[in-house]
């Protein structure tokens, strides 16, 4: 409706402009009823005007994400195509008219191909992280989802927990990140402060062999038992992974209409099929965000061990390095690729209207 | 209303309806009392409590231990029987870091280039954001993927072609073509802009530092979620798409953008990549937070030939890790509110 005003308004301008030019005066009567004249005049009038109407609006989305358009023509792709370049091709240097000058030469995909078959480090360290991720991302998402929902209900000191449970969001990066990881002192390894017991947080919470004497009576296989004494054992790591995660879930849980609940509740439904039949249908785009989002923060952690490999070869050769980076890329689209494909089977999307 | 309840004024605007059959309180406790669903929810409640207290601990405790840590002297650390609390109470350890480490000088750097990016990639990420939610336009889909292409390539695939880039800046550059940019055309020469603020103002300005692509998703997500009906009506009331976006929308996502801003204030704060890709002169140093924790202090650097180094030298650096992160707690305290505030109440649906 509102559009219609606007482009009334619009009419209106354009009218003047037509007398202007010396066309058929347009009396204010007949932009009242514009729909008539339109489908008397030609259709040519009212979609020249429905498309400026349009290619105002167009403008203003170019002009808003003018920067971004302007970084990525004029800085980022020549960096993404020199990057390329680089991992293609070898550094030589040599003299042109008495000058020292350098360029990259051309070498068929050697540093691609060698990446494969000279040593095994990189693939060995490419499944590992590939492993690690099959690992985590699964851990991950249940645990923010579970977090998140608990921290979405009423209970005692939830403003306490809340402002404690997004700590890592802040702090656990980056450089803490990398502290973390070569900290002997509070990972079981070291051992440098003992908190009397012997073991610390986080890690070596709990023994294999504790694990498998409450699984044995149950009858499940060893896989999902080295999985769960894992996930316990860098459950400190999969609560830093999570901050972020855990903040979108809960935006999404506090976008479900509260009125959804309540008819639930008076058709006497627990608090078990309401999980199951209306939080997480609602909540399953998010599951997909975050899916995609876990694979990408997993494989781009600078703690990552592929990562970790290829930034060993960088010191020595930075050319190589990114050759296997890019290897390194193309394996993260495809796996992302795989994870939305398979997450997205599951996927509701309630009807907005 | 029954008739013959007694209705008794309580004041000018409360009153307050006696009828016999009220139930006392304590009956009314003793009724629910005797229910199983009572029971179950107050055991649901504990367990919950408990296991929110648990995980709270597993978060905090390597802070607490650092936190000790760091009190105590080299003979406290490699002593068996001293756990948490330290014997010989010491603040040698953070007086070496503050004073060889440049604390207070990487401090002030830190705090410039964080504040900076931060403001600006908030900014940035807003307009990239509302453009990319509210507009149909020609490649807008085609925007977003760049934006996600740019949250998922690893920065480090570019590391080499960034250093190079900002070392001799140019733009539409590629320089292994030996092409010549725009502003060697008109200037002559190419810029050298490594050891300086501006490569990283540059890429936070254009939407492409770290994590940016996370920030610009979460505007326009947010943005999807304002209601196009108070955009029209500002539109019908005469103001045009710029005057709505600075006087409508903007004071109406301060809560998101707060949210951003923390992110992006400390994530930039806690960056060891960027700062060591742009800041390479090793002779007049430009020190930066990660120079805190990769170098010991000399002073302490004298018992590296002794043994239990590895531990001691580990205590050290987490040390220097409560120095880097003292000034973003002290920041979170203050604005943890605003931070799920913001993200709550943004409505961010798939």
């Amino acid at each position: 409706m509102d559009e219609k005003i606007l482009t009334a308004a619009e009419d209106n301008s354009e009218a003047v402009a037509d007398t202007q030019a010396g066309e058929a005066y347009v009396t204010p009567a007949d932009l009242n009823d514009a729909a008539v004249i339109d489908s008397k005049t030609g259709l040519l009038r009212t979609k020249r005007k429905r498309v400026s109407l349009d290619s105002k609006r167009a403008r203003a989305g170019y002009v808003f994400t003018l920067p971004f358009i302007l970084g990525v023509i004029l800085i980022y792709i020549p960096i993404l195509l020199d990057s390329i370049w680089f991992s293609l091709g070898d550094l030589k240097q040599g003299y042109e008219n008495g000058n020292a000058v350098s360029w990259i030469e051309w070498n068929n995909f050697k540093h691609y191909i060698s990446a494969f078959t000279d040593s095994k480090g990189f693939v060995v360290s490419l499944f590992e992280g590939i492993q690690q991720l099959i690992f985590e991302v699964p851990a991950v998402i249940v645990f923010s989802l579970f977090i998140a929902v608990v921290l979405n209900q009423k209970m005692l000191g939830r403003a306490v927990f809340r402002a404690i449970f997004f700590v890592p969001v802040i702090i656990a990066t980056g450089l803490m990140e990398s502290i973390n990881a070569q900290d002997a002192v509070t990972s079981s390894s070291g051992g440098g402060i003992n908190d009397g017991t012997g073991s610390s947080a986080g890690a070596g919470i709990v023994s294999t062999l504790d694990i498998e004497r409450l699984f044995a009576t149950m009858e499940i296989g060893g896989e999902l038992v080295t999985y769960v004494v894992e996930l316990v054992n860098n459950v400190y790591n999969i609560i830093n992974y999570s901050g972020v995660q855990m903040l979108i879930f809960l935006a999404g849980l506090q976008s479900i209409s509260p009125a959804i609940y309540e008819a639930c509740q008076i058709e006497g439904a627990t608090g078990w099929e309401t999980f199951w039949k209306i939080t997480f249908p609602m909540i399953s785009p998010m599951i997909l965000v975050n899916a995609v989002y876990t694979v990408i923060d997993a494989f781009t952690r600078t703690e990552n061990v592929t990562m970790k490999f290829i930034q060993g070869v960088y010191t020595n050769r930075p050319y190589y390095a990114t050759a296997m980076y890019w290897i390194y890329f193309i394996v993260i689209i495809l796996i992302i690729a795989a994870v939305a494909g398979i997450v997205s089977t599951f996927i509701f999307y309630q009807r907005k209207d | 209303m029954d008739a013959n309840r007694p209705v008794i004024k309580e004041s000018k605007n409360r009153i307050r309806v006696d009828y016999e059959g009220k139930i006392s309180l304590k009956e009314r406790l003793l009724s629910k009392v005797k229910t199983f669903n009572t029971w179950i929810k107050v055991i649901v409640n504990i367990f919950r409590f408990i296991l929110m207290l648990g995980v709270s601990y597993v978060i905090l405790y390597p802070f607490f231990a650092r936190i000790a840590g760091s009190f105590m002297t080299r003979e406290d650390v490699l002593d068996a029987t001293v756990s948490l609390i330290p014997k010989n109470f010491t603040l040698d350890t953070y007086k070496y870091i503050i004073i060889e480490n440049h604390y207070f000088e990487a401090l002030w750097h830190t705090a410039l280039v964080a504040l900076m990016c931060a403001l600006i990639q908030t900014l940035v990420a807003c307009l990239i954001g509302y453009g990319l939610a509210k507009f149909k336009f020609k490649g807008n889909t085609l925007i977003m993927g760049a934006v996600v292409f740019s949250m998922i390539i690893p920065h480090k695939t570019l590391q080499l072609a960034f250093t190079q880039h900002f070392t001799r800046f140019d733009l539409l550059t590629v320089q292994s073509w030996n092409m010549k940019g725009i502003i060697e055309l008109i200037f002559g020469s190419t810029l050298e802009l490594t050891d300086s603020f501006w490569p990283l103002f540059l890429i936070s300005l254009c939407g492409l530092a770290f994590k940016n692509g996370l920030y610009i998703y979460l505007m326009r997500q947010f943005f999807k979620g304002v209601p196009d009906e108070l955009e029209e009506s500002a539109y019908v009331d005469g103001s045009g798409v710029y005057r709505t976006f600075f006087q409508i929308i903007l004071p109406l996502s301060i809560p998101m953008m707060i949210t951003i801003f923390l992110f992006s204030f400390s994530w930039q704060w806690t960056d060891q990549f960027y700062t060591s890709l742009f800041w390479i002169d090793d002779i007049e140093k430009f020190y930066m937070m990660p120079d805190i924790y990769r170098n010991i202090p000399d002073t302490l650097e004298q018992y590296s030939a002794l043994a239990g180094w590895d531990i001691y030298s580990n205590v050290i650096q987490n040390t220097a890790g409560i120095l880097i992160i003292l000034p973003l707690v002290i920041m979170y305290l203050f604005c943890q509110r605003y931070l799920v505030q913001g993200i709550e109440r943004s409505g961010i649906v798939g």
